[in-house]
């Protein structure tokens, strides 16, 4: 069986959503993080390079989380996006390799000579709770 | 005078559910608290059935609030839900079943059968949705203990309706060998997938708990049986004879071994009465089932005399908690049900099958 998340919760001023498992992993993924990461069919088109670059969404909001099933939910973003289907799979992984995703797409859009839009130097958490603002997970 | 919340929750803390040993306040049992002038209204969601108590408890709580708050008019309702809750890693759930238990033992004839089909009975006698399912490959009993006969009408190409008779849904691997044929030999394997088909393509139809009773014993099969059934809790039945508080102690570590949790023991036969005088023994000494239960700090659950008629109404298809609901014997089949009700309510619920929590914070 694979980990099942017990809490979420969304910080809305740090804008991140910080997320407990039922094995005792927590993460706190940046909204900006999980919008370019949308697992959408938008964001990943239909296979390897197909994928469209997401840019600017350094200050993206997150409107809603909704649930789909028990094992997945929808994010609403404040820029419109709301097709992006998290299971709870797909969010463990992103928590688990957040630092390498990030560097990953910091180089991507380097390359491509996007922006994360007039932004101040990334800062990437690679942690899970405990590290970083909010002072951990409260939980257990 | 006005009342709020917080008001009817301190009051609820002092007031103890002498089933569950907890207050009212904790738990998630107090919900939907409502105060409108000095009218008060709440629900209280029991998490093990009780449909015989639950007007006592509606009535015990209203008193109390009703002291507690001076002035106030007080409403209880009082319901029992079962929620699913988790079991062993690895084992894929049933649909239609929120909760398995299986009744197990070390070796056979220690009623294993009978304290199965009486604690199904119980539950289903105080509100729940009880199935039955009678894997016991040996012997199969329940057919006979519960009054059942012929074979179960199919349901699709790949399903079986269950049986029923007294408010219980019934499965055995009884219903599907003919009763004269020689006594098939049964192959581990073979055994294993057998009854994985009985579980999963009976069409269960919204249990609160299905009662298993397994073959008896800690061989293969009953091991492959206890990783595969996605088990809530195992109890485990036994007799005060020493020879078979050693098989017991071998089941329960067979269940230990595998993550399934023990929802305790039932001791059987522990005293003998007496047909002609009613006089109770101990006529196989005393004490062994809560020395075991000391030993792997697991909970004795209760006792069940070596009685005439727990034979005699089992065996001829009227098991004593629907023959004679209202005496003794059914009473201890009663609390031990209440017993094991309750401390599966108390288990970690099964959150894969709920959406976590969400909360927005502006921080
Ligand atoms: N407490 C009891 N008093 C008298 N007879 C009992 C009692 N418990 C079980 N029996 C009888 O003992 C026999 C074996 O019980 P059963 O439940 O079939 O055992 P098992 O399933 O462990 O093999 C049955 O005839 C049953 O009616
Ligand atoms: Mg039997």
């Amino acid at each position: 069986m694979s980990a099942h998340p017990t809490e979420i919760k969304l910080h809305q001023q740090s804008r991140l959503l910080e997320i407990a498992f039922d094995d005792d992993a927590c993460y706190q993924l940046p909204y900006e993080f999980l919008r370019v990461s949308s697992p959408s069919a938008e964001v990943r088109g239909h296979g390897v390079g197909q994928e469209t670059l997401q840019v600017g969404k350094k200050n993206v909001d997150i409107l809603e989380v909704l649930p789909v099933g028990n094992y997945a939910m929808k994010i609403v973003y404040d820029d419109g996006h709301d097709s992006g289907l998290y299971t709870w799979d797909y969010l463990y992984n992103l928590g688990k390799h957040q630092a390498e995703l990030w560097q990953d797409y910091l180089e991507k859009l380097e390359a491509a000579g996007g922006s994360r839009e007039h932004g101040s130097e990334p800062e990437v958490k690679a942690g899970g709770c405990g590290s970083g603002s909010g002072g951990g997970c409260g939980h257990h | 005078m006005s009342f709020s919340e917080a008001d009817v929750q301190g009051a609820l803390k002092n007031l103890i559910d002498p089933n569950t040993r907890k207050d009212f306040a904790s738990g998630k049992v107090l919900k939907n608290v409502k105060i409108d002038g000095n009218n008060v209204s709440l629900d209280i969601v029991l998490g093990y059935p009780a449909k015989s108590v639950w007007d006592e408890i509606r009535a015990m709580i209203e008193a109390h609030l009703k002291a507690a708050l001076p002035g106030s008019s007080v409403s209880v309702n009082v319901t029992s839900k079962v929620v699913q809750h988790t079991v062993q890693h690895g084992a894929k759930l049933v649909d239609g079943v929120r909760n398995i238990i299986a009744v197990a033992s070390g070796k056979g004839g220690v009623g294993k059968s009978t304290t199965a089909v009486n604690i199904a009975l119980a539950l289903a006698a105080e509100g729940a949705r009880v199935g039955m399912l009678d894997a016991d490959i040996y012997g199969p009993s329940q057919p006979t203990m519960l009054g059942i006969s012929g074979q179960p009408a199919t349901d699709g190409e790949h399903f079986m309706t269950p049986m029923s008779n007294y408010g219980l849904q019934a499965m055995s691997i009884g219903f599907l060998i003919a009763s004269d044929d020689t006594p098939m030999i049964w192959r581990g394997p073979m055994v294993t997938q057998a009854l994985d088909q009985l579980l999963r393509q009976t069409r269960w139809d919204d249990l609160d708990y299905l009662i298993v009773d397994l073959p008896p014993g800690t061989g293969d099969i009953q091991l492959s049986l206890a990783q595969q059934v996605p088990l809530t809790g195992a109890v485990i039945v036994t007799t005060p004879q020493d020879i078979a508080l050693m098989d017991a102690r071998k089941g329960l570590k067979m269940f230990e071994k595998v993550g399934v949790k023990i929802v305790g023991i039932v001791e059987n036969m522990s005293t003998h009465i007496c047909s002609k005088c009613g006089h109770e023994e101990h006529i196989f000494g005393s004490g062994g089932g809560e020395k075991m239960c000391a030993d792997y700090d697991t909970e004795f659950l209760g006792s069940l005399p070596l009685d005439i008629r727990i034979r005699e109404q089992t065996d001829s298809g009227k098991p004593t908690v629907v023959s004679d609901p209202d005496g003794n014997i059914a009473k201890s089949y009663k609390q031990i049900a209440r017993r094991i009700a309750v401390k599966v309510a108390e288990m970690a619920q099964n959150r894969t099958s709920v959406f976590p929590k969400v909360v927005v914070q502006n921080t």
